[in-house]
């Protein structure tokens, strides 16, 4: 495949990420602060933001085991896990944590369990795009121009 | 010759870099440095990398009390990032502290769920703005220019 073409299909990719509502502007702010002494910073957030929220996910499904439920403990960590959701630029990631901290202010244990699979569904998708919009990109290598459509 | 007052004296020769009394000498061009206080490994990169790529010399810390152990050295910063959760000290426990401490520097909040109560709190204790995240280059663009005025 010529190099044009492999370059559209990367900006492509990268469009339908947008378009189906999993990233938002934030994500477009971190490429622009990408530059040749951090060619690859947007990948190397991305890559920790999951190492690192794993760990967090683990909480809340351990907290979510639990009986009662802790309300204020399930809401703090969601709290956490919004805030680097939101700065990676994860929409629809970030929309399911809003939604679990409301369930969380209602008391509702149901309504947390079942945002939680949700967001656990978003989260792995996300993921799964993003490493192979990566892996392409790494491969084609990087444009001459910016290509900011979103 | 043409007096260097005239010249000195209009805004474009402020900006381009000379000073206003006339003398010709260049105004050092100051370099604006943030602390930011954030226990969340990625906000702090991200926010680092934000505030560098606006010439902002950062360092980071994960905690309210580290904050203010790094203060009391006398370590100074043009702005410090605090955000609401944190280890121990929440935000606004360390903003009054960090105000109680004299200092004056721009005092922004930041959170990943804004509401009105935890924004009249940091506001009260002492922060200049209250941001909800993710903290974007363009506010901090903006909030620079607002400083370098």
């Amino acid at each position: 495949m010529d190099r044009n073409k492999q370059h559209r299909q990367v900006a492509l990719m990268r469009q339908s990420l947008f378009d189906q509502g999993l990233l938002d502007e934030q994500f477009v702010q971190l490429e622009e602060l990408q530059d040749d002494a951090n060619p690859n910073f947007v990948e190397e957030v991305v890559t920790l933001f999951y190492r690192d929220s794993a760990r967090l996910i683990l909480n809340i499904d351990q907290a979510l085991d639990k009986s009662p439920l802790d309300f204020a403990k399930l809401d703090g960590y969601m709290h956490q896990f919004k805030g680097s959701a939101s700065s990676i630029g994860a929409k629809k990631v970030k929309s399911e944590c809003t939604l679990f901290r409301e369930y969380c202010k209602a008391g509702n244990g149901e309504g947390c369990k079942r945002t939680f699979q949700q967001l656990k569904k978003e989260y792995a998708l996300l993921r799964k795009k993003l490493e192979t919009y990566f892996q392409l990109a790494r491969q084609v290598g990087p444009v001459e121009t910016a290509c900011r459509r979103i | 010759m043409e007096q260097p007052s005239k010249i000195n004296n209009n805004e474009k020769s402020v900006q381009q870099g000379f000073s206003p009394s006339g003398c010709g000498d260049l105004i050092a061009t100051k370099k604006f440095t943030a602390l930011v206080v954030d226990n969340d490994p990625i906000c702090q990169i991200i926010e680092k990398a934000i505030l560098e790529s606006q010439g902002v010399e950062t360092q980071f810390v994960g905690s309210g009390i580290d904050a203010l152990d790094l203060l009391a050295t006398g370590a100074n910063f043009d702005i410090i990032i605090i955000a609401w959760v944190l280890p121990m000290m929440n935000g606004v426990e360390t903003t009054r502290h960090i105000r109680a401490m004299g200092i004056r520097s721009k005092l922004l909040a930041v959170t990943a769920c804004f509401d009105e109560r935890k924004k009249k709190a940091f506001l009260d204790a002492g922060v200049d703005e209250f941001i909800e995240k993710p903290l974007n280059p363009k506010k901090v663009a903006s909030i620079m220019r607002e400083m370098k005025k």
